[in-house]
């Protein structure tokens, strides 16, 4: 099943917020989550979204999905705590 | 003689250009740096690639005399980089300000500028306050504290910039050898052919950026009158005098007067950055007109504030020094790279990696 399909255990909203807080939060976020579980943030922020948040999961052995919201200009990221 | 439709055209195609880069290849000197701290170099690879392209580039269209400027009697003559004074003092505080100022303001001198195309308010008012920033250093308050730091200046001889290879007394291009190759070395670790998932990969991003500042020198010096290359600290300011008060206030034959305003080339390129940016957001559809919270916010534009004492202290920002400047080989330039470094590395401790420590207590 996808990532995007399973029900998070916490939704991070991350909208505005400047560089690197997104990215940030998300660790703080992950960090409490236990294993198993997925964290799903909001991030309008490209550079984040696109590539700090995505290399901070892939260097810490989460998996992760990625759904651009085009019509509102953001980014609905999926991360899994193995 | 240097045609008005080419003044203009060239800024801004050089600053459509800048904009659209960084925003694609979501380029940040700020990340680059900061993130060598939890171990993750590509931004730092993608930065570095630039170095090397820039510095053989710029060298080269200097020793090639294809740095073409005004003479000021209506001719052309070849010019040499513009290479920084070193003004130690200066160099070093200026650095470490600047340096501290990019991490609180969430973006360095280019990435606030190009931000600001993405919609994000927080960006457009730490690019006010990075101006205010600067004016207050140049002409106001801070003033005795500018001129103090930069009342001393070291020379190399009787009065030659120093540069690294006058400081070691060999050849220019045998430094440019060992620096590209120790660089080209840490670059290729990275897997650069590798294609990007999507986007420009960042070995892409580091290319056209290092293309982007060899052009830029050209066009400063045949349009601007002086091989400056790409900056934004000295620009902003340029840009903002330009808009309030008509002048620029650059030296005689580097600006252009057209409807009763005095404006430099690198106030037009530095005008289009944020163009250039949107354009790629648009196309990309993630252009939003978004705010962070208050306190960010606030934080955000004390950053730009703090940035801009610094990089007029220092003498730039991480693109005036980091990019340009180092790629010049002026030692100024490689010193205030060095503290811009060790001011982020010391605000990314109490900003990040401290409450993130605090937490797990």
């Amino acid at each position: 099943m996808a990532l995007k399909d399973e029900s998070p255990a916490q939704t991070l909203d991350t909208l505005g917020r400047v560089c690197p807080y997104p990215l940030l939060l998300t660790k703080k976020a992950m960090e409490k989550l236990s294993s198993g579980q997925i964290l799903k943030v909001l991030c309008d922020a490209p550079a984040s979204a696109e590539d700090s948040i995505p290399r901070y999961a892939e260097k810490s052995g989460f998996s992760l999905e990625t759904v651009k919201v085009e019509d509102k200009g953001m980014w609905e990221i999926f991360i899994k705590k193995p | 003689m240097v045609s008005t439709a080419m003044f203009l055209l060239s800024g801004l195609l050089i600053g459509l250009m800048m904009g659209w880069s960084l925003q694609r290849g979501r380029f940040c000197i700020n990340s680059a740096y900061r993130e060598v701290l939890f171990q993750d170099y590509t931004m730092l690879r993608a930065y570095l690639l630039a170095v090397v392209v820039a510095m053989v580039g710029a060298n080269l269209f200097e020793d090639m005399g294809w740095l073409m400027q005004s003479d000021g009697a209506g001719g052309m003559v070849a010019g040499e980089l513009y290479r920084q004074a070193f003004v130690p003092w200066a160099n070093i505080i200026g650095g470490y300000i600047f340096g501290m100022g990019i991490v609180l303001a969430g973006g360095c001198g280019s990435g606030i500028l190009y931000r600001v195309g993405e919609g994000n308010l927080a960006y457009v008012l730490a690019v006010f306050a990075f101006f205010f920033g600067i004016v207050v250093t140049k002409f106001g308050f801070l003033k005795p504290v500018y001129d103090l730091t930069i009342s001393q200046v070291v020379y190399v001889g009787e009065e030659t910039i120093p540069t690294l290879y006058n400081v070691i007394g060999v050849n220019k291009w045998i430094v440019i050898a060992v620096l590209a190759a120790v660089m080209l070395y840490f670059v290729l670790q990275g897997k650069p052919f590798q294609k990007a998932k999507k986007g420009y990969s960042w070995s892409l991003v580091g290319l056209l950026i290092g293309v982007i500042a060899v052009l830029a020198f050209w066009a400063s010096a045949y349009y601007g009158g002086r091989a400056r290359g790409l900056s934004f600290t000295g620009p902003v300011r340029e840009f903002f005098l330009a808009v309030l008060f008509s002048d620029s206030k650059v030296p005689a034959g580097e600006s252009l007067s057209l409807l009763g305003v005095t404006f430099s080339w690198s106030s037009l390129y530095v005008f289009a950055v944020p163009i250039g940016a949107y354009l790629s957001g648009k196309l990309l559809k993630e252009v939003k007109v978004k705010v962070p919270p208050a306190d960010e916010l606030m934080k955000v534009m004390f950053g730009g504030f703090v940035m801009g004492i610094g990089a007029q202290i220092g003498g730039g920002c991480n693109i005036g020094h980091s990019l340009t400047g180092v790629s010049t080989l002026a030692v100024s330039s490689w010193v205030a790279n060095a503290f811009i470094i060790l001011g982020n590395w010391t605000m990314v401790y109490f900003m990040l990696i401290k409450p993130m420590k605090d937490m797990d207590v």
